[in-house]
């Protein structure tokens, strides 16, 4: 804005982009909110869970419990890639964000495995409303999972390019904030679906 | 606006007397039916996440303005 020959130059307390991500994290939250809702239904109006067509199924809930570990990991090491660049220091970084991309990729490698076990025991998306909310609600956040390793790629790629800086750094801080709350939904669904 | 929270406060007292008329899902009052229980705690699980996220987008906007503002 162009005052008295002076340049003033409006500041936003919150950027455009921070906004943008609140706002998407708001309809994410709802869209969990919805499938946590319908798991509730289904689990407490189940006297016994899993229901008795499935009894024979048990989740893997140690390996998940470690795997719940490494993600809660990959959340500590995008919180030190944020901190990285907010200190200008952009080859720590590249690093902190390449270990948290390995970190996500070993997650769904880790859970895709469990799938296919779960699948060979019999437990599949039409056997029943056990699978089915099991596949719907922990595949949701896969697919989540997924598009916030493609995405911290993609901000990693930049991050090679040299394209972040102390003063322009709002591509890692949104890529941080949607991995920090994917990494921390994971827990909640963990305890739902898997230890309820 | 005295008035107004002293109504509110006495709607609020009422409603926690007759906790059967606020009961989430009027269509499942049978509690002992675990269906019921389901669509009940769901119902207001859904009910309180709208609250949530307004407020916390909200109270991250707010601080934010705060700290720009000191």
């Amino acid at each position: 804005m162009a005052y008295n020959n002076v340049e003033i130059r409006e500041r936003r307390p919150l950027s455009n982009a921070r906004l943008g991500v609140l706002v998407l994290l708001g309809a994410e939250t709802m869209l969990f909110s919805g499938l946590i809702g319908t798991f509730l239904v289904f689990r407490i109006g189940n006297v016994t869970w899993p229901p008795p067509s499935h009894i024979g199924i048990e989740l893997p809930r140690v390996v998940t419990g470690i795997n719940t570990a490494l993600l809660l990991l990959s959340g500590y090491t995008m919180f030190q890639a944020w901190r990285a660049i907010r200190n200008d220091k952009v080859k720590q970084l590249r690093n902190w964000l390449l270990l948290t991309g390995v970190l996500g990729l070993l997650f769904l490698g880790v859970q895709g495995s469990e799938w296919v076990q779960l699948i060979r025991n019999g437990l599949t998306l039409q056997s029943g409303i056990y699978g089915g909310i099991f596949y719907v609600l922990i595949g949701c956040h896969a697919v989540h999972v997924l598009s916030a390793v493609i995405w911290v790629f993609i901000v990693f790629g930049l991050a090679m390019a040299g394209r972040f800086s102390a003063e322009r750094y709002s591509g890692v801080d949104t890529c941080a904030i949607y991995w920090i709350f994917v990494v921390a939904l994971w827990p909640i669904l963990y305890v739902l679906v898997y230890l309820s | 606006m005295y008035r107004f929270f002293l109504w509110a406060s006495i709607l609020i007292c009422i409603m926690l007397i007759v906790p059967m008329s606020v009961e989430a899902c009027p269509g499942c009052k049978n509690l002992d039916d675990p269906i019921g229980k389901g669509f009940n705690w769901s119902i207001l699980f859904l009910m309180a996440m709208p609250f949530t996220v307004f407020t916390l987008i909200g109270g991250t906007i707010f601080l934010h303005y705060r700290r720009e503002n000191r």
